[in-house]
Order: C-alpha cells, then sequence, then structure tokens
C-alpha cells in the first residue's frame, strides 16, 4: 500500500461533495502523483497480468515500446492516486455503473501523472442518483496517456 | 505488413484467463487499486441496502471486470504488434468472493481509415454460472507500418 494513503474512507466522507453539491463542469482538485514500477507491478498482479512488458526490462528494451510501461488499465490505479481524500470518487457506497476509456500512450515507471477531471453531467434516473465523470491523465510532458468517462451512482 | 489483419474475420474469437475470486484477491484489488471503498471491504455495511439493492456481502471492484479483459487484449494486440486503443464497459451482475470469472472477445467488424486500420471487439464477463456479468466494446488498431 502506498504510505501516505488514507485507506479508511469514511474518515473524510463529511467533507466531500453529495450528488447535490456537485457542479457539472467544475475542475476537481487532482494531486500529481510519481508512478513506481513497485506500483505498477502491484496493480498487475492483482489482475494476474505478468506480461513481460511489466516485469522483464530486458525483453520491454528490445520490444517497440523500448523499455518497461505500464498496462492501459493502470488509470484504474491513477483515478484513487491523484486525487484528495476529500475527493468524492472516494465517498464510501459510490457505484459504478460502468467505463468508456481511449489510450494514446502508455504511461512507465517514473512518470509524473497529473489528471484533469471534472464532472460532465448529473442526473436521476430510476430514483438513482447519478454522475458522469470526465477524466484525463498526462505525463510529464504533456502526452495524453489517456482519457475516459464514468458514470457513478451516488451514495443516498 | 503484418497479415493478420486481413485474415480476421468477424466472430473471430478471442478468449481470455479464468480468474477466481476470493477475499483476498478483493483485498489485494483494493491495495493495488487505492479503492478502500467499504463496498469491497466491510460486510456489516454491505448488509444495508443500496436503493433497490441489497449485495449481502462484499462484492469485488467492477474495475476488477475491466482489468482483466484489457489483459486479454493486451496479451493478443501485444503479439500481432497491434495496439488496444479503447474499451468500453458496463456493469450487470455483481461478482462476489468464490465467483470464477473469465474475459470473451468476439470480432464485430473491421474498418480501415485514412491512416490506419481498426477492429471492433464485442467483450464480455462471464461467470461459473454463464451469467453475463460485464459486457462491453474494444478497438485495437493495426498501424499499416507496424513491423511484421
Amino acid at each position: 500500500m502506498q504510505q501516505d494513503f488514507e485507506a479508511d474512507f469514511w474518515k473524510d466522507a463529511e467533507r466531500r461533495k453529495i450528488w447535490d453539491d456537485i457542479v457539472p463542469g467544475e475542475p476537481r482538485k487532482t494531486i500529481p502523483y510519481t508512478l513506481t514500477l513497485e506500483a505498477i507491478q502491484r496493480y498487475c498482479r492483482a489482475v494476474g497480468d505478468l506480461h513481460p512488458l511489466y516485469f522483464d526490462e530486458e525483453y520491454a528494451r528490445r520490444s517497440r515500446y523500448d523499455g518497461l510501461i505500464a498496462p492501459p488499465s493502470i488509470h484504474i490505479l491513477l483515478m484513487f492516486a491523484c486525487i484528495p481524500a476529500d475527493d468524492w470518487m472516494r465517498s464510501p457506497g459510490t457505484v459504478n455503473a460502468g467505463q468508456s476509456w481511449s489510450y494514446n500512450c502508455p504511461a512507465r515507471p517514473g512518470d509524473t501523472i497529473t489528471l484533469q477531471a471534472r464532472a460532465l453531467d448529473k442526473f436521476i434516473k430510476r430514483e438513482r442518483l447519478f454522475v458522469i465523470h470526465d477524466n484525463v491523465f498526462f505525463n510529464q510532458q504533456g502526452d495524453v496517456i489517456c482519457s475516459g468517462r464514468g458514470w457513478t451512482i451516488r451514495p443516498m | 505488413m503484418s497479415k493478420f489483419f486481413d485474415t480476421l474475420v468477424a466472430g473471430y474469437r478471442i478468449e481470455g484467463t479464468e480468474f477466481g475470486i476470493s477475499r483476498e484477491s478483493i483485498r489485494a484489488f483494493c491495495d493495488a487499486s487505492l479503492d478502500y471503498n467499504p463496498l469491497h471491504i466491510d460486510d456489516a455495511y454491505m448488509t444495508g441496502s443500496f436503493g433497490k439493492t441489497n449485495f449481502g456481502g462484499i462484492i469485488m471492484h467492477g474495475m476488477t471486470n475491466f482489468g482483466l479483459i484489457t489483459r486479454m487484449l493486451t496479451d493478443w494486440a501485444y503479439s500481432e504488434n497491434a495496439v488496444h486503443r479503447r474499451l468500453e464497459t458496463r456493469w450487470l451482475v455483481p461478482v462476489k468472493p468464490d465467483d470464477t470469472i473469465r474475459p470473451h472477445g468476439s470480432v464485430k467488424f473491421k474498418h480501415v481509415t485514412a491512416k490506419s486500420r481498426w477492429v471492433v471487439i464485442d467483450v464480455e464477463v462471464r461467470n461459473q454460472r454463464d451469467e453475463q456479468v460485464v459486457t462491453g466494446e474494444a478497438l485495437v488498431e493495426f498501424p499499416p507500418d507496424a513491423a511484421p
């Protein structure tokens, strides 16, 4: 686990915006995150993905990626790593309803990742409170790593 | 130029690897994703109701499905010098400890644009009861200049 990460999602629950407070279009506060090889490999192991592009430096250097990379789905980690403790993505009971992501270039160990994020839309359907999230991750060169949209059901 | 793209036809199957879910695998995903939502940790919390839904215990992160589908697609794409470009998913059924899930893919159609070649793939994840737990669509690029 990351050293300074608060794993108790209840702790800052009172400080987080609820559905009523969320303003679509308003940028969310985000924090830069240095992606380590250790974090990449911990994620890979959690989904049983031991591809040599993520684990074998020699293999990766000879590949067309010219070095170790992270799998495209590393944004699953980056989403939580790049937001502060009072962000509403951490609200207990947030249910993921769907996701769509586009991939441009791979994240790499040592990259400093930044996130631009906002709610894009919010609506009520079948007595449930939905928010559509809009997220773009960049590396330290300003290249887009990936961009994605998520649908969550907000806790009542 | 890779000839594999030319040989691909609609209905071509891509098979993922079976993955067993346990309380430990869910906890490992918490540590890997930093997603410690009590949905995935706290059984007492999960005995409550979420609107009309009651899960009756902790559930797997929906994004574990996403990661497993990605693994299936990248294993396939890397081996053919192709690039995984997009994945869209919708969760249908929650996955719980002791479930076993497996992703599958099926080529829907191919498309050639001004600068590249693309394959659209229907993806799904099924559990041990053969229930569809996730459905979605992926896009894989076969760049024309990729080394064979």
